[in-house]
């Protein structure tokens, strides 16, 4: 199995430094025990990904680019002429010019599914495909059987990284991928950037005053939101949608309907 | 007539049979150790010393077993002048003078009188630090080459020659000597051989120069292979130098990985890499690694030495505290933490098997210069509401207060702050590095990541390079040991003064002025890095004495001290074990009595302070002072 992953330029977030993002170093793990691996940087500088290489990569493709540019493209092509089965980025950046983005771009410039938050991978038992865990929060895992190529990414809770070896990364290459990739401008985002605000967070029901257990079991026992959903199996999707809308007028998604008059 | 003229001859005759097989054993075990890579060594210089390295430092050592120190002088003197005498009788006017055979019998006698101070050591029971498997026969062969020899002797000198007695003793002689040069190769007696070639070539020849050459080598970063994976990696004077263990099993008496049952042992170890580069050698026949596994795995110069299904366990590897306790008490000067810190190092840097645990703050040092992987700007947050000066404003200090990697901690941030307070108490000029400070990378260093390490050497003898100062003041061993000792490798060269050194020499000028605190009872633990790593045990003990309080020491004090087992990355290695390094040693500090563990480290700190149930307060020197000096207001 060839499996590709995406290196990203990211920065620690405590010191700044140029560093490989954590996930990454963990797909890089995920990615060692299923067969050849390789990654792929698209950026003006490679020596911010050569970390990679004293953490269980071998080889890194290098598409060089100017500084503002698109990588998309770039890794596009690169992927193209790779041709993986299994496509590995983290799930969001870490602190640098990346984007937790890119993974979803990339699938759907080439037409990969994607795959998100996964925390291990195996070939499947039939050839072609893979098994694909996915973290759903809280502990809650799911299974995902799907035929590649595919792109998936990377969560926290994956295996944690190898340990950086020097001699590893000595001996490591990076190679620069060799025709004119012609540099895009990067996109202009089609969304509103604004600075972050932290919004404190509710939880709603909770008993305002009482003890600590208390608000606790509110929150995740019987007696709270958790426990007044309704569980359908197979629901005929006419109620189910109902059910959907009825929850999200609930927490205040949606309006109330409006008075048919 | 002619039976006696043939035995002057033939007697003599064994002895230089016996040299003979000696060297032909010798020499054989010599073509191994060449399997070791290139090592410079001063010959001449280590041949013309090394009359005084045996007779000073080792018999230094050997002295503090009182018992070992007797039998050793009587068997191995008398041995050698036994020997030496006869061999010497070859030429005729020696061996025709009859008072002369007298001498031999004495020399003889005197050997057999220490074959059998050899023998009560390991019979009817040996003593249990002791190895059995060939040294077991070592007393009788002593035995059978000195009373042979005696009885020979005795024949020669007062006649008898011609008798049945004569060739019975010289057959038992023969038996025991050349039983005796054999083992050379295998047995007891390379010790002898070896011990003798490693006092010459030892690899840290600084040792016997009266200084403590502790540091650790630098290790090129651009050598095709880093660190050591089989025993020929090792240097040639390396592998001699484990041929030297004489399996008295004094290190692992010292050893606190080895007491808290994590599978370690010093001497187990030093087996298994004899055993790794002589594939015929015979059965370790000591304690095994507590816990631990028997021998199993390749052997041969080319063989792998670590990993679960090699000689030595990884484990095994990585319980060491480099506490340099097994070096300290090692008769024939070997240099155990060397050989773990090649092992790691190739374990780390070529392989990136560090344990689990360790992976993360040795990560975060290279990442941020912090193991914690914390700000460095919050480095002098323990100080808040004190006045630190960082140096970058004046650009120079007569003194540059090291804070190290216990300034984060919150219970060691109380000694920081009392030594400050100290500091200003006496008027010293002193600034800190703030944000600049980065680690000094000795946790990077003792995990073998070497790469680490020089890195933040390098940025921080930069950043030293930018301010004057005339000397570095750190409350950290650790810190002053890789400042004072490992950073001259890289071009930074300063003075580093430990706290404790710092408070007595103001104490001394009148600068401080402690009251007495009579009503403590107070044992001071002594820190590895400063006690063993730097020769300073008086500092400390003095501050002791000059507030007055009622100082006890503990049965291990001293560069002989304990220790806490919070150094070498064991703490963040956490290789599980029977019991807790520092639960022992508080059970020690219990044994006098003391309220107090006065303590000087910043990791002896945190590793005495957690352990449960203790009886006794943990206090570094800076703040009883601190309470001395308030109390003397």
């Amino acid at each position: 199995m060839k499996i590709a992953i995406l290196l990203s330029a990211g920065r620690h977030p405590v010191s700044g430094a140029a560093v490989l993002p954590r996930l990454e170093a963990q797909a890089i793990r995920l990615a060692a025990g299923l067969g050849q691996h390789i990654g792929l940087h698209a950026g003006p500088e490679a020596a911010v990904v050569a970390e990679a290489l004293g953490q269980g990569l071998a080889h890194i493709q290098h598409a060089a680019l100017p500084e503002e540019a698109d990588p998309v493209p770039a890794l596009a092509t690169c992927l193209a002429a790779l041709a993986p089965d299994l496509v590995l980025a983290g799930r969001r950046g870490q602190g640098g010019a990346e984007t937790g983005i890119v993974p979803y771009a990339v699938a759907d410039r080439l037409g990969y599914p994607l795959i998100p938050d996964i925390i291990a991978a195996a070939p499947g038992e039939e050839a072609g495909t893979l098994h694909l865990d996915q973290s759903l929060g809280r502990g809650a895992r799911r299974r995902v059987t799907i035929r590649g190529p595919v792109v998936a990414t990377v969560h926290p809770d994956a295996p944690a990284s190898f340990a950086y070896a020097y001699g590893q990364a000595r001996r490591g290459v990076i190679e620069p991928v060799v025709g004119a990739l012609a540099p895009h401008p990067a996109p202009v985002p089609a969304v509103e950037e604004r600075p972050y605000r932290r919004r404190p967070k509710l939880v709603k029901g909770a008993p305002a005053g009482s003890s600590a257990a208390e608000r606790l079991k509110a929150a995740t026992g019987e007696a709270g939101p958790a426990s007044s959903g309704r569980l359908l199996v197979r629901p005929d999707p006419d109620e189910a949608a109902r059910e959907i809308l009825a929850h999200l007028r609930r927490i205040g998604v949606l309006a109330a309907p409006r008075d048919p008059r | 007539m002619t039976g006696l003229a043939s035995l002057t001859t033939v007697f003599p005759g064994l002895v230089w049979a016996m040299a003979a097989l000696a060297l032909v054993q010798a020499s054989r075990r010599a073509a191994l150790w060449r399997l070791g890579t290139a090592a410079s060594v001063a010959w001449l210089d280590g041949l013309a010393k090394l009359p005084r390295r045996y007779l000073v430092d080792v018999h230094h050592v050997v002295a503090r077993d009182a018992y070992a120190s007797r039998m050793h002088a009587v068997v191995a003197g008398g041995l050698l002048a036994a020997s030496v005498l006869t061999a010497l009788a070859i030429l005729p006017p020696l061996g025709g003078f009859r008072p002369y055979w007298v001498l031999v019998a004495a020399a003889f006698g005197v050997t057999a009188a220490g074959s059998l101070l050899v023998g009560a050591r390991r019979y009817p029971e040996k003593q249990k630090r002791l190895s059995a498997g060939r040294f077991q026969i070592l007393p009788v062969l002593l035995v059978a080459y000195a009373v042979g020899g005696t009885v020979t002797a005795l024949l020669l000198a007062f006649g008898g020659a011609d008798g049945l007695l004569a060739p019975l003793a010289l057959a038992l002689a023969a038996a025991g000597g050349l039983g005796l040069a054999f083992e050379v190769r295998h047995g007891p007696m390379r010790h002898a051989a070896a011990g003798a070639l490693h006092l010459v070539a030892h690899p840290r020849p600084g040792r016997f120069e009266g200084r403590p050459d502790t540091a650790l080598q630098a290790l090129d970063l651009d050598a095709p292979r880093l660190g050591s994976e089989v025993p020929a990696d090792f240097a040639w004077n390396r592998l001699l130098s484990y041929d030297a263990c004489v399996s008295c099993g004094r290190c692992e008496v010292a050893c606190p990985a080895f007491a808290a049952g994590q599978p370690l042992n010093p001497k187990r170890l030093i087996q298994d890499l004899v055993a790794g580069f002589s594939p015929s050698e015979p059965a370790y026949a000591g304690a095994p690694y507590p816990g631990g596994r028997a021998a199993e795995g390749a052997r041969g110069p080319l063989a792998r030495l670590i990993g679960p299904d090699a000689r030595i366990h990884p484990d095994t590897l990585w319980s060491c505290t480099t506490c340099r306790a097994c070096v300290e008490e090692c008769p024939m000067m070997i240099e155990h933490v060397d050989a773990v810190v090649a092992l790691r190092r190739h374990q780390t840097l070529e392989r990136g098997s560090l344990p689990e645990k360790a992976v993360g703050p040795v990560t975060d040092l290279r990442q941020t210069g912090d193991p914690g992987g914390r700000p460095l700007a919050a480095r002098t947050d323990f100080a808040a509401g004190l006045d630190l000066p960082p140096i970058s404003v004046r650009g120079e200090a007569a003194v540059l207060l090291w804070l190290g990697e216990g300034a984060y901690d919150l219970r060691y941030g109380r000694t920081l702050r009392a030594l400050v307070r100290l500091l200003r108490e006496a008027g010293v000029d002193f600034a800190v590095l703030g944000p600049e400070e980065r680690d000094t990378g000795d946790l990077a260093r003792r995990l073998g990541d070497e790469a680490t390490f020089q890195a933040l050497a390098r940025a921080n003898v930069a950043t030293l390079a930018r301010y004057r100062f005339e000397r570095i003041v750190t409350a950290d061993p650790h810190a002053l040991h890789t400042l004072r000792n490992e950073y001259p490798a890289f071009g930074g060269c300063y003075t580093v003064v430990h706290h404790t050194a710092l408070l007595l020499d103001l104490i001394r000028a009148g600068r401080l002025k402690p009251g007495r605190l009579p009503d403590l009872s107070v044992t001071y633990h002594d820190p590895c890095y400063l006690a063993r790593y730097n020769g300073e045990t008086e500092a400390p003990r003095a501050v002791l004495d000059a507030i007055g309080v009622n100082r006890a020491e503990m049965t291990r004090s001293g560069r002989r001290a304990m220790c806490c087992g919070g150094g070498g990355g064991a703490p963040v290695s956490d290789v599980p074990g029977e019991r807790r390094i520092p639960d022992l040693r508080m059970a020690q500090a219990a044994e006098t009595d003391a309220g107090i563990v006065a303590v000087a480290c910043p990791s002896c700190t945190a590793m005495l302070e957690g352990v449960p149930d203790r009886k006794a307060e943990i206090r570094d020197i800076a703040e009883l002072l601190l309470q001395a000096v308030e109390a003397g207001r």
